[in-house]
């Protein structure tokens, strides 16, 4: 007798972030915030061979922006992002994390003055895995779990 | 222990080596931290000062020099005013962010796009961290920071180790104690990294609630720097050379509760100086409020009404750099 499987169908045309840190999809789905339009498949805790577990993300019908994909490298710097199209990959590309972010992180701190003038965050990123930014504008060292994305 | 400034000069003669600074390393730029500045850059400062404390030439003639003050402040703007005065500039501006169009709800960013077209120069105060470089954005003229809410304070840094170095006769490996609010004391945090290059030894002295916040702890570990943390100012004063005493800044407590559980943790006073060295210079950013018990101004190294004062010398030196107009002075 075999195993019983979960069938997930092939994406016609989205993205498929892979390698994603066991544990962190649901928390990058949330980043994402994409509407109720499109199809989204999470996998939890998969086995890996090159992590022991993963977490994965499909998204039916969107491709995700350069700005989705550096939210979604502040999460999980190791994943890999795909593009299909026509049911083929078109684009696999590790996800890098840059040395500075700019619109994607709102400063948590209440007394930065990005939060009270309509500015775009801009943040230099120290370290990764967990991630650690600091706001460019007070300064302040910014934690992974502090990270609250626009 | 006050030396002339050749001596001065000499006692930091060792760091300055191999690394030239110019008149045109300060002209056109922004001052929004301490950290911006190299060691050098510093000691060119603080010996630009030392020039101006004699000579006070019409420098900045015709130019104009915008304060934006949207907080409170008496010291940072009279004596950038007298030094803008002295040297036969005018300044424009205000002293609070009600009597601008802040009250009717512009921008920082729309204020320095305007001012920017009257002046030369903008000096900025605002309650919230990161204005001044976001000022400085908006700008083409040079923003100086006079103060970023509980962020930094880079001129009053300068005036601090002006000081130190006129006080003390020199500013390397001094042992200085910092007591009070670290947590919210600007002052503190601008001051506290340009001391670490000078391989001062630190010690802070606070009640936990105000202990130096985790940015400045890190960047002293980044910079291989060791420091104390200690609760009871006793146990710092037989080896302090110097005493940098804060106030508790009611301004910056959102809970009333924190802030009287803390606003009396320390005071200076006779009984204090008895266990310190009888040269244990005295240093406030002021203003102060109870920390320092009035007894404590006729001791003779009780520095902080002259701390204000050479504030004038290197506020002009400072801006005579920005703007290049420095003349016969230096």
């Amino acid at each position: 007798m075999t195993a019983p499987t979960i069938k997930v169908s092939a994406l016609g045309r989205g993205t498929v972030l892979d390698h994603l840190l066991a544990g962190s999809a649901m928390r990058a789905y949330r980043v994402l915030g994409l509407g109720s339009e499109y199809t989204v498949t999470v996998g939890i805790n998969l086995a890996s061979s090159r992590l022991g577990h993963k977490d994965i993300i499909k998204i039916e019908g969107h491709e995700l922006t350069e700005k989705e994909a550096a939210k979604i490298a502040m999460l999980s710097p190791d994943a890999t992002l795909s593009i299909i199209r026509d049911y083929k990959v078109v684009r696999k590309v590790p996800l890098k994390l840059p040395e500075r972010v700019q619109g994607i992180l709102r400063c948590p701190n209440p007394a930065c003055i990005t939060r009270s003038e309509k500015t775009p965050g801009s943040f230099r990123v120290d370290s990764a895995a967990p991630v650690t930014v600091t706001c460019e504008y007070c300064e302040r060292t910014i934690t992974e779990e502090q990270l609250d994305f626009v | 222990m006050v030396e002339d400034a050749h001596s001065r000069r000499a006692a930091d003669s060792r760091v300055r080596t191999g690394d030239e600074v110019t008149k045109a390393d300060f002209v056109g730029r922004d001052v929004i931290t301490i950290n911006d500045f190299r060691q050098s850059e510093i000691l060119f400062l603080l010996d630009a000062a030392d020039q101006f404390e004699t000579a006070a030439p019409p420098l900045l003639s015709g130019r104009v020099i915008a304060t934006l003050f949207f907080e409170p402040s008496t010291r940072t703007r009279l004596s950038f005013e007298s030094a803008v005065g002295r040297l036969g500039g005018v300044c424009i501006g205000f002293a609070e962010g009600g009597v601008s169009s802040q009250a009717k709800g512009e921008s920082v960013a729309d204020t320095v796009r305007v001012v920017e077209g009257y002046s030369d120069a903008i000096l900025i105060r605002h309650p919230k961290e990161g204005s001044a470089r976001l000022a400085a954005e908006f700008a083409e003229v040079p923003v100086v920071n006079c103060g970023d809410g509980a962020h930094q304070h880079p001129t009053q840094t300068f005036v601090d180790l002006y000081t130190l170095r006129r006080e003390c006769g020199r500013i390397e490996e001094l042992n200085v104690v910092f007591v009070g609010d670290l947590r919210y004391g600007r002052t503190v945090h601008s001051l506290v990294t340009s001391l670490a290059l000078f391989d001062a030894k630190l010690t802070f002295v606070s009640p936990e609630f105000l202990r130096l916040p985790r940015e400045q702890r890190d960047a002293l570990d980044a910079m291989g720097v060791s420091y104390r943390e200690v609760r009871k100012i006793d146990d710092t004063l037989a080896e302090a050379d110097v005493l940098y005493v804060t106030r508790v800044q009611r301004e910056r407590f959102t809970d009333p509760m924190e802030f009287e559980k803390v606003r009396d943790s320390y005071r200076i006073d006779g009984d204090t100086l008895a266990k310190a060295r009888p040269e244990v210079v005295i240093l406030h950013p002021l203003p102060r409020v109870d920390e320092i018990s009035p007894e404590v101004d006729a001791h003779p190294h009780a520095a902080y009404f002259r701390q204000a004062h050479y504030g004038v010398a290197v506020r002009q030196a400072l801006l005579s750099l920005l703007l290049d107009c420095t003349g016969e002075v230096l």
